[in-house]
């Protein structure tokens, strides 16, 4: 049951685009049609699952104060071995994609690079710290449902804007100016999620 | 040079990991008394503000090491408590509870493992009693002070800290003065089940005021923080029920 | 020279503005603009942070191997903003700002602003304009930072920097405050810059 609710909670509640505004840059940038949009989303929620486990266990057994030797504090450390560890998965990834499934690295290959700075996948992880899960399968669930709700998001957007091509928007807002102004909507619909207890 | 050959891109990585987490390294020791020292003193002027010996906007303008030495004048006992009111381990006086300490009980709470909870309480030299609180909020976890009287019934105040409540809604446990002023006066109700309740615009009121009793009004737009914060401090008073109905009786 | 020079400098700031323009560094832009003192630190910490990480890769530009050159940079940047963090949460007076920034001190890293002109310039020019480069896109990024922070902190609390100067009577307005305005507010400024500038209008 706790599984679930956290599932859920970090789907709609604590939405990683909506709530945090994280992984921005490529929201907006790979948002234009939905079919590159959902490969992007599929990349997310795929390099969340695998890096956050892993970081998991590198905060709780490599960084916590006294986890390798009494007294030794590497928490500060935290930072660069997070983003270490999702860029060297990333690039691994990218290299294992290539050999073995051309296909599917034509089709996602693209987005790996992208990964490695987009926000969410770093967020995930500090929040991660921040929330100080007791367990590795609750930060995996966790990083499942972030990436799912990163997923619906981005696809969401993608088909707006689709449909928007064909709107009447006064040429100064064309672009990113209305995409702004409909993702800030989308955010207030969001909140309505925040008052379900679970 | 060859920059792309296996050997020099190994070679080159490791020596900038190396230098970096030196650096690093050496920055993080020579800043980390500071930051244990800010940390410290931010954790005592909040039990200072609860227990309405200043403001903690006083509190930051006088810095560091007044709020500490003003913190030794005020202090006069710290001392851990079981859920059976007994003290069971002194605390230094110079000592605080960081949030993380908290935490650690606040898990025990909730898992219901009342016998092994230790919390702290701080005696003051004018005779009031400061008892932390913690629980999670709507984003994450918020914890606090109440300063009660010697009768360890009436408040004197609270002050509020969270980690990542909405900025002008939720944060205003923390920042918004009003909202903590609202506990002074009022009572801890130690003979039911709900010892304090934080309600929906719904506090008892005369004449404007809220009535002295066990309830005061919630921040407007920020019902989830309110809850949980809500939930905290009854969870964290049903620990220290038995110690502070104890200190009455003793009085009495 | 000069021109090339002032050209660095200035284009950042308003017609290659990176957040309104080049889209870049929204993430932490948005949640960390409730308060104009949160705003001022934030986009402080990314001066300084894309600043002296474009001057590093950039003196470091010659030597560093294609193949893992985005971990170098990585590392780098997450450097400088390690160093910043532990430099706020030092001082008596950015050590109540650190905390209520929180997470998004450690996002400057992933802050696509950093990584794009390292990227785009720090690694194929000389230092000192990559430095000057750096600068200038955080002063971009930090302006329209306080420019957004202004009007939610105006009309979400009725004041400004923590002191009020909107009359007694005044009811805060909650929806400001809450995250998706700032994106309102964004697409609001976009919407004057590019009344303003019509050549970067979208077809």
């Amino acid at each position: 049951m706790e599984y679930l609710s956290l599932f859920v909670k970090s789907i709609f509640v604590d939405n990683m685009v909506f709530a945090y505004f994280l992984g921005m840059c490529s929201y907006l940038a790979v948002s234009k049609n939905v079919k590159t949009a959902a490969g992007l989303g599929v990349a997310v929620i795929f390099v969340l699952c695998c890096t956050l486990p892993i970081n998991y266990l590198l905060n709780k057994f490599v960084l916590a104060p006294d986890a390798i030797i009494e007294g030794v504090d590497l928490s500060f450390l935290s930072f660069i071995i997070f983003i270490a560890v999702i860029a060297a998965f990333t690039q691994i990834v990218e290299m294992v994609v290539e050999k073995f499934a051309p296909s599917l690295y034509s089709a996602l290959g693209i987005y790996l690079p992208l990964i490695a700075v987009n926000c969410a996948i770093l967020g995930g992880s500090l929040f991660m710290q921040q929330k100080d899960f007791a367990s590795c399968g609750e930060a995996t669930v966790y990083a499942l449902g972030s990436g799912i709700g990163w997923f619906l998001a981005i696809v969401a957007l993608a088909a707006l804007r689709e449909k928007m091509a064909y709107a009447n928007v006064p040429p100064a807002l064309k672009g990113i100016g209305i995409t702004f102004i409909t993702v800030g909507l989308m955010a207030i619909a969001f909140m309505t999620f925040m008052g379900i207890s679970l | 040079m060859n920059t792309n050959g296996n050997l020099y891109t190994i070679i080159y990585t490791s020596v900038i990991v190396v230098l970096v987490a030196a650096l690093l390294a050496f920055v993080s020791q020579s800043l980390k008394a500071k930051q244990e020292a800010n940390e410290k003193a931010d954790i005592m002027s909040q039990m200072m503000t609860a227990d309405g010996i200043g403001s903690k906007a006083s509190f930051q303008e006088i810095g560091n090491a007044a709020v500490l030495e003003k913190y030794a004048g005020e202090i006069s006992e710290a001392f851990l408590v079981n859920a059976k009111g007994e003290k069971t381990a002194d605390i230094d006086l110079s000592d605080v509870w960081s949030p993380s300490l908290l935490k650690a009980q606040n898990n025990q709470i909730k898992k219901g493992e009342l016998d092994a909870v230790e919390v702290p309480v701080f005696k003051f030299k004018n005779g009031t009693t400061v008892v932390p609180i913690y629980g999670a909020g709507l984003w994450g976890p918020v914890w606090g002070y109440i300063a009660f009287e010697a009768d360890g019934k009436t408040m004197i105040g609270s002050y509020f800290d969270h980690e990542s409540e909405t900025a002008g809604l939720g944060a205003r446990i923390k920042d918004d003065t009003a909202f903590q002023d609202e506990f002074t006066g009022e009572m801890a109700d130690f003979t039911q089940g709900r010892i304090f309740e934080i309600v929906k615009g719904g506090a008892p009121k005369e004449g404007g005021k809220s009535v002295l009793d066990n309830k005061i009004d919630a921040i407007t737009g920020a019902t989830m923080t309110s809850q949980g914060l809500n939930e905290a401090i009854n969870n964290w008073l049903a620990v220290y029920k038995a110690y502070l109905t104890n200190v009455k009786t003793e009085e009495e | 020279m000069d021109a090339k020079i002032k050209e660095t400098i200035l284009n950042p700031i308003f017609k290659g503005n990176p957040i309104t323009v080049l889209v870049l560094g929204i993430c932490s832009a948005l949640a960390v603009t409730v308060t104009l003192k949160g705003a001022l630190v934030m986009a402080l910490s990314v001066i300084v942070v894309t600043g002296v990480s474009c001057l590093v890769l950039s003196l470091l530009r010659n030597t560093i191997p294609s193949r893992v050159r985005i971990i170098i940079q990585l590392v780098v940047v997450s450097m400088m903003v390690i160093l910043v963090d532990q430099v706020l949460k030092s001082f008596e007076a950015t050590y109540a700002i650190d905390r209520q920034l929180s997470v998004y001190i450690g996002l400057i890293i992933t802050n696509c602003i950093v990584m794009g002109r390292i990227e785009a310039f720090a690694l194929g020019n000389k230092p000192w304009p990559s430095f000057l480069d750096g600068l200038a896109n955080g002063v971009g990024y930090g302006l329209i930072l306080i420019i957004v922070a202004f009007f939610r902190e105006l009309f979400g609390s009725g004041t400004l920097f923590g002191i009020q100067v909107m009359p007694a009577g005044y009811v805060p307005n909650n929806l400001i405050i809450l995250p998706p305005a700032a994106l309102i507010l964004l697409g609001c400024i976009v919407w004057v810059q590019r009344g303003i500038q019509k050549d970067l209008q979208e077809k």
